[in-house]
Parts: C-alpha cells; sequence; structure tokens
C-alpha cells in the first residue's frame, strides 16, 4: 500500500479538503495541474506538485498513470476535463481507481462510460444535507460525527483474514454489539458479489476469508477487534 | 335627553370589549381576505346558493313540497342575516356620533342629532347603493310573498356567487381595469346596432316578402348579425337590406376582434399582478415554510427534495432565468434580490417563515443574506452554505444557525476511499438516503408502546431495523458508557440491552426507509391511542 501514489488533478478550492484529509491519512499524495501559478502554490504549501497539461498522453505516462498510480483524482472544474482525463487515464490503465467530480447530473453517465470507478456530486450531496438540516437535525450532527469521524467514532471496514476467528461465523451470531463494543453497519458477502448488505437481520451472512464487514465504533475498540481476529498482533 | 342618551350610548359601545370582538369576528368572517374561516364561510353561501337555485330549477315542472319551502326559508333568512351584517359592519356608528361630538364640542356649536342620523343615514346607503349589496337585496326581495312575481329573479342568486370566488372577482377586476376601453366599445356597437337596425327596418320593412315588422324585429336581428351568430330566421330580401347585412358583418367581425384584444391584453398585463398575488396569498396563509436564497444547482436539487416532501417554500433568485426555471416548475418564485430588506419581508421573513437557506454560489452574498436575514429576524433558523473554508467562521459570525459546505464534504468522502472503499459506498448511501439503507432518527413519544422499555424489551430487530444509538436529554442515562456530547443532549452510541428508553429520547436507527416508516406509524397509533385513553 506504502508504495502507491494517488494523484489529484486540480489545485482548486474543490480539492483543498480532500488534499488535507489524505495529508492527514499520510497518503502520499501528488497535486497535478496544468495553471503553473497553482503549482507554486502547492509546491510553496509543501505538497508535491507538478504542471502538467492533461491532454497529452506522455504527460500522464511520466506521472506513473499505468505505473505507480493506483488512485486518480479527477478534480477538474469542468464536467467536460474531467470525462477526457478519465477517458485518457483509462485507456492507459485498466486497474486504475478513478474517482471524479461531478458538476450536472447529466455528466454522470458520461463519467461512468469513460471509466470511472467512483463519482462525487458535490451539489447533490450538498442539498441532501441541508434537506437534511431541515427535516432530522439530530442525524445530521450525528451524521456528520460519524461518518467524517469528528469524534471518537469512526466507520472502518475489515477484511477477514485468514485464519481469523471469524471465519465461518455467521453475522448472526457474531455478537459485536455486546463482545466488542461496535455497530455493525454492513457486510460484503463475497459469495453474492460485491455489493454491501445492510445488517437488518433480513439475511444471515456466512463469513468467509475475504468477506468484508463495515462497522462503527471508537477507536480503541475497533483496534481491540482486528487484534481479536488478527488483522494486527 | 334624546342627544344624551345617545352620546351615552356612543361612548359604551366604542369601549365595550365585547362589541369590538363581536365585530371583528363578523368582519373576518364576511369581509376580510386573510382570515382563515373566510373560506369556510364563503364554500358554504356557495353552497346554499347553488342548492337553493337547484330546487327553483326543479320547482319549475314539480309540484314544491314542505322541506324545500322550509329550506328556502332557511336560505333566506341567513341570506337576511348576511345582508344586515355586512351593513353593520360597513361603517361604525358611533364613530360618527362621537366624531360629529367632539367637532361640535370644539367649535362651540350646538350638538345636532339630525345631521348625525342624516350622516348615518348617508353611509348606510352608501352601502345599500353599493353593487354587491344590490344583488344581495335582489336575492333576498322575491321570497316575500307580496314579491312573488320577481321569482325569476332569484336568479340573481347566482350573481351572489361572485361574492364568494376569488377567480370571479378577478375576473370583474380586469373588466373593470379596462372600463375605458370597453365603454367605448360599448358606444360604438350601440351605434352600429342602431344605425344598422334603423337601415334594415326602412330598406326591408317596405319590401315584399320582408320579415321585419316591428323595429324590435329589427334591433333583434341586428344583434344576432353583429355578433356573427346569424341565425338566419331573419333574413333580408331587398338588395338595400342585403347591403346593410354585408356592412354590419365586417363591422361585427372588427368590433369582436376588438374585444377579443382587450380582453386578452388585460389578462396579459394583470399576469404578473396575479403571480404575485399568489405568493402573497400563499405567504399570508402558511406558517411554516422555508425561504430558498439562490435556485443554482443546490437550489434547484433541495427545491426539488421539499417539494416531493410536500415542505412548502418560496424560491427567490434575482436571476431571470433561473426564476422562470422556478416558475416553470410550479415553485412559488419572487424574482428579487434577496439581499435586500424589502424582498425579504415581502417573502414573508417576519411571518410564517421557519427557515431561511442561502445557498447561493457566492459566498459575499451568503453572508450578505444572512447577516440580512438575522438582522429582521433574530429567531429565524438561518441554513448556509459557504463554498471556501475560511467564510464558514464569518457565515456563523453573520448569524447562520448551520453550514453547509459542498466541497469539503465531497472532499471528505472523497478521502474516504482511500483504505475504505466500502465504507465510502455505505457512507454515500447514507448520505443520499437510499431507501434500502438509511440512518433515521425517531423520537420516542409520550406513552407510546416503546416508552419505558428495554432496549432487550423493545426487539427492535423484529422491526428489521438495527439500533445505532439513543439520542437523549433526559439524565437518566448518565451513567451509561459510549456517551457523546450533542449540543444539550448526549448520543448514546451502542446502548446495552439493559438501556431504558424514556419519553422524549430519539432511536437513531439503521434500516430500510419502509420499516423505518412502519415503525414510525406504529409510535404514533400508540401514542395517539394513550392520549385518548386519557381523555
Amino acid at each position: 500500500m506504502s508504495d502507491s501514489t494517488t494523484a489529484i488533478f486540480g489545485y482548486n478550492s474543490l480539492s483543498f479538503e480532500l488534499i488535507s484529509q489524505l495529508v492527514k491519512k499520510q497518503t502520499k499524495i501528488i497535486i497535478l495541474d496544468s495553471d503553473l501559478e497553482k503549482i507554486e502554490l502547492a509546491q510553496k504549501n509543501g505538497l508535491i506538485a507538478c504542471q502538467l497539461d492533461y491532454r497529452q498522453d506522455d504527460d500522464l505516462i511520466e506521472v506513473g498513470v499505468g505505473s505507480t498510480l493506483t488512485t486518480l483524482f479527477c478534480f477538474l472544474e469542468h464536467d467536460s476535463e474531467n470525462v477526457f482525463l478519465t477517458l485518457s487515464a483509462r485507456s492507459l490503465d485498466k486497474k486504475l481507481n478513478i474517482i471524479s467530480l461531478v458538476n450536472h447530473p447529466e455528466s454522470e453517465e458520461k463519467l461512468f462510460a469513460a471509466g470511472a470507478n467512483r463519482i462525487i456530486d458535490p451539489y447533490k450531496i450538498c442539498s441532501n444535507k441541508v434537506y437534511q438540516l431541515l427535516s432530522k437535525p439530530h442525524l445530521t450532527w450525528l451524521l456528520d460525527h460519524v461518518v467524517f469521524g469528528r469524534a471518537d467514532l469512526n466507520m472502518a471496514e475489515i477484511t477477514i483474514p485468514e485464519n481469523s476467528i471469524l471465519d465461518k461465523t455467521s453475522t448472526q451470531n457474531l455478537c459485536i454489539h455486546e463482545k466488542y463494543n461496535l455497530f455493525l453497519i454492513g457486510v460484503v458477502d463475497k459469495e453474492l458479489g460485491e455489493k454491501l448488505y445492510f445488517a437488518l437481520g433480513e439475511q444471515d451472512h456466512m463469513l468467509d476469508v475475504g468477506d468484508i464487514l463495515v462497522i462503527l465504533g471508537s477507536h480503541r475498540d475497533i483496534k481491540h477487534f482486528k487484534k481479536e481476529i488478527g488483522i494486527i498482533n | 335627553m334624546l342627544t344624551r342618551l345617545t352620546l351615552y350610548l356612543a361612548y359604551s359601545v366604542k369601549t365595550s370589549e365585547r362589541h369590538h370582538r363581536n365585530k371583528r369576528f363578523c368582519y373576518d368572517l364576511l369581509e376580510n381576505p386573510k382570515s382563515k374561516i373566510k373560506p369556510y364561510f364563503d364554500i358554504f353561501m356557495i353552497t346554499l346558493v347553488m342548492s337553493s337555485v337547484f330546487i327553483l330549477i326543479h320547482e319549475v315542472k314539480n309540484e314544491s313540497n314542505l322541506w324545500s319551502i322550509y329550506f328556502e326559508n332557511f336560505v333566506v333568512s341567513i341570506f337576511l342575516c348576511e345582508y344586515l351584517l355586512r351593513g353593520w359592519i360597513y361603517s361604525d356608528m358611533h364613530h360618527i356620533i362621537i366624531e360629529h361630538h367632539e367637532n361640535t364640542k370644539y367649535l362651540g356649536q350646538p350638538f345636532s342629532l339630525t345631521k348625525v342620523i342624516r350622516q348615518i343615514l348617508k353611509n348606510k346607503l352608501a352601502y345599500i347603493f353599493s353593487p354587491s349589496a344590490i344583488i344581495d337585496l335582489l336575492a333576498i326581495l322575491p321570497s316575500y310573498r307580496p314579491l312573488r312575481i320577481l321569482r325569476v329573479f332569484l336568479i340573481f342568486r347566482l350573481f351572489k356567487l361572485l361574492r364568494y370566488s376569488q377567480s370571479i372577482q378577478m375576473f370583474t377586476g380586469i373588466l373593470k381595469s379596462k372600463q375605458f376601453e370597453l365603454t367605448t366599445l360599448a358606444i360604438f356597437m350601440g351605434f352600429l346596432i342602431f344605425i344598422a337596425s334603423t337601415a334594415i327596418y326602412i330598406f326591408e320593412h317596405q319590401s315584399v316578402g320582408g320579415q321585419i315588422n316591428t323595429l324590435y324585429d329589427a334591433f333583434y336581428w341586428a344583434i344576432v348579425t353583429i355578433s356573427t351568430v346569424g341565425y338566419g330566421d331573419i333574413t333580408p330580401v331587398s338588395t338595400g337590406g342585403r347591403f346593410v347585412t354585408s356592412a354590419l358583418i365586417i363591422s361585427g367581425l372588427g368590433v369582436l376582434a376588438f374585444f377579443t384584444s382587450i380582453i386578452v391584453a388585460a389578462f396579459s398585463e394583470k399576469m404578473s399582478e396575479f403571480q404575485e398575488d399568489r405568493v402573497k396569498s400563499t405567504i399570508e396563509k402558511s406558517t411554516n415554510y422555508i425561504i430558498l436564497c439562490g435556485f443554482g444547482r443546490v437550489g434547484q436539487e433541495i427545491a426539488q427534495q421539499l417539494s416531493e416532501n410536500k415542505k412548502e417554500f418560496i424560491v427567490i433568485d434575482p436571476d431571470k432565468q433561473h426564476a422562470d426555471l422556478a416558475i416553470q416548475k410550479g415553485y412559488i418564485t419572487l424574482n428579487e434580490d434577496a439581499s435586500k430588506n424589502s424582498t425579504l419581508l415581502h417573502a414573508g421573513i417576519n411571518h410564517g417563515a421557519k427557515t431561511v437557506l442561502c445557498v447561493t454560489g457566492d459566498d459575499v452574498i451568503n453572508v450578505y443574506i444572512t447577516l440580512t436575514s438575522r438582522h429582521l429576524n433574530p429567531d429565524i433558523n438561518i441554513i448556509s452554505r459557504a463554498n471556501r473554508d475560511d467564510n464558514v467562521k464569518k457565515l456563523y459570525q453573520a448569524g447562520a444557525n448551520h453550514i453547509v459546505q459542498p466541497f469539503s464534504i465531497a472532499g471528505l468522502l472523497a478521502s474516504e476511499h482511500i483504505g475504505q472503499p466500502v465504507a465510502f459506498d455505505a457512507i454515500q448511501g447514507i448520505l443520499h438516503q437510499q431507501k434500502d439503507g438509511q440512518i433515521d432518527a425517531l423520537p420516542i413519544l409520550k406513552k407510546c408502546f416503546l416508552a419505558g422499555l428495554t432496549i432487550e424489551q423493545a426487539q427492535l430487530s423484529q422491526y428489521k431495523t438495527s439500533l445505532l444509538g439513543v439520542i437523549s436529554a433526559s439524565p437518566n442515562h448518565e451513567k451509561r458508557r459510549n456517551r457523546y456530547k450533542l449540543r444539550n443532549q448526549h448520543f448514546y452510541f451502542n446502548p446495552e440491552p439493559s438501556f431504558i428508553l424514556h419519553d422524549g429520547d430519539i432511536l437513531v436507527l439503521l434500516g430500510r426507509q419502509l420499516s423505518i416508516e412502519f415503525l414510525q406509524s406504529l409510535i404514533e397509533k400508540s401514542h395517539l391511542s394513550a392520549r385518548k385513553e386519557d381523555l
């Protein structure tokens, strides 16, 4: 994981928060922008930055698309630019993880068609949040803290390792609430594909190696849980 | 003596609280377009008018029975009461008396009762001769036995409907605004009809086989022809008559076109006024709506969610294109600048607006609108959008209650994707309130079936929901673990099975929309039935 680099296209108001979050997580990042001034600004802020024209495939290969780059964030201001960048990057690297910003809802499909893995619509999220603030003010606080980890409540995803005590346990017998003081949000059961199933007691999943649990809890409890199941020593 | 008694009565009426209250009530009921009871009264009156006219139509062919007579009497007495009440609230008698008394005292003149009475009579006569009062009277009079001949005039009751329907009032308003044009047209038409009917009478009366024998025939023919209806029951036979007919038909077309264009022009002129009236009346009626400033990308999304959830809101956007889009979507829209005091006042920031949303793309404008709204209404809930991090503080200073940062949420979310792509999906699902998995907060209402139960007893899993935690302000839970501070309440994450739920606690649940809604309805039902038992 440590070798992998994350590239962020666009050094602008859209990407500031993303960059600061990634810096906090100590992810190896490289900032890319076609504007020299912005690159200088980024370098002044102590970031690794590089000026490049996203329209040139050679430039993309040079920064590591197809080799060292594992994740690419397209945070350019126009949808057309993001689509173009996604398309170029996808043609160079089939496995690259591409996450793009979308401004207009009609661009969603185009971005997916161009090969983006995930898209983020900031306006839609914003309006959802405003609506939530109106209709369920309590919940918004909670989501803010839980989802974005502003309090000591975090979401974590845990892949079940080999030889774990959880191998061949069913979700009903997990007793994660009582034993570990954690809340199980959902499960990805690899037998059923990549879909996330919310843990609502509708269905019992048999956990195997490679399945993913999405859990919520305090740092300490998550760490404790990871120790128990043998992810960390 | 009589003078003194009158004065005494006038002053006592003036100071009487009850009198004012009664008069106020009658005014609200009959005249005040803003009152809440008037629409009910109007509907009641419309029903009365329609049913009485229906009975009249029925009686044209059938014998009247006893019940219809009773009903007729009832209707007429209601009409009579209404007529008298309207006369009563039309003006204040005691005002006139007192005013006159004070004036004469000031001038040192003797108080003259006759003068006062004359003035009062003049005032009330003005009411009696107002068009709507005449219609009201015409609706009542034919029922009076000696005036039974006037039965046909019962149809005048239908005119009474004018009073109770706003759209008809609107139409009469339009006609009134074009009074000058319509009068000109009417005079012109009168001339045409007069000339044509005289001419046709002269030509056709003498000719062989002519059907026009009287001046009335000629008049009838002229009307039928000028309106381009042309029944053909009376046709000209002489050359002169045919010539007159041709001329009249052509000018008739012109008159019709003129008339139509006047009405259409008046409507289109008034259209914007109606739009404003609609905004106004909505604002006046509703008490719990949202002012949405800015109809850009975020504003549009919010508006859609609000309208899907049937919440009332007003859109304000100074941009004509945005405002047109909002109008096209059927939202109540003001095409004005929300940073002006007058716009926000017009939108009703001090009357019943609950929340102001500042979601324009420009932080400067958001700060300004926030500041203006806070200045105008210190208690209103303001949610504002901040595009840049540095402006968050300024918005809080300006008085925003909540701040939403679209790009920062997007950034947070995107960063979550590194290392935790599945959690990212879960978060996105929750943020977008997906139907198959959402987090929702359900308050425990007083005496509902969950109140007083422990979490173990409540068995929330049978509703296919899982309990994430409980939000509570109650001190009962203080010793529980996993406590997180939340303003003046606490959030208890993952509560133990022995945790007891109390009134006012809020359950935070993860579940499908379906199951959460079902549980909510159960809570509400048991709450209502408990309340009924108490009563």
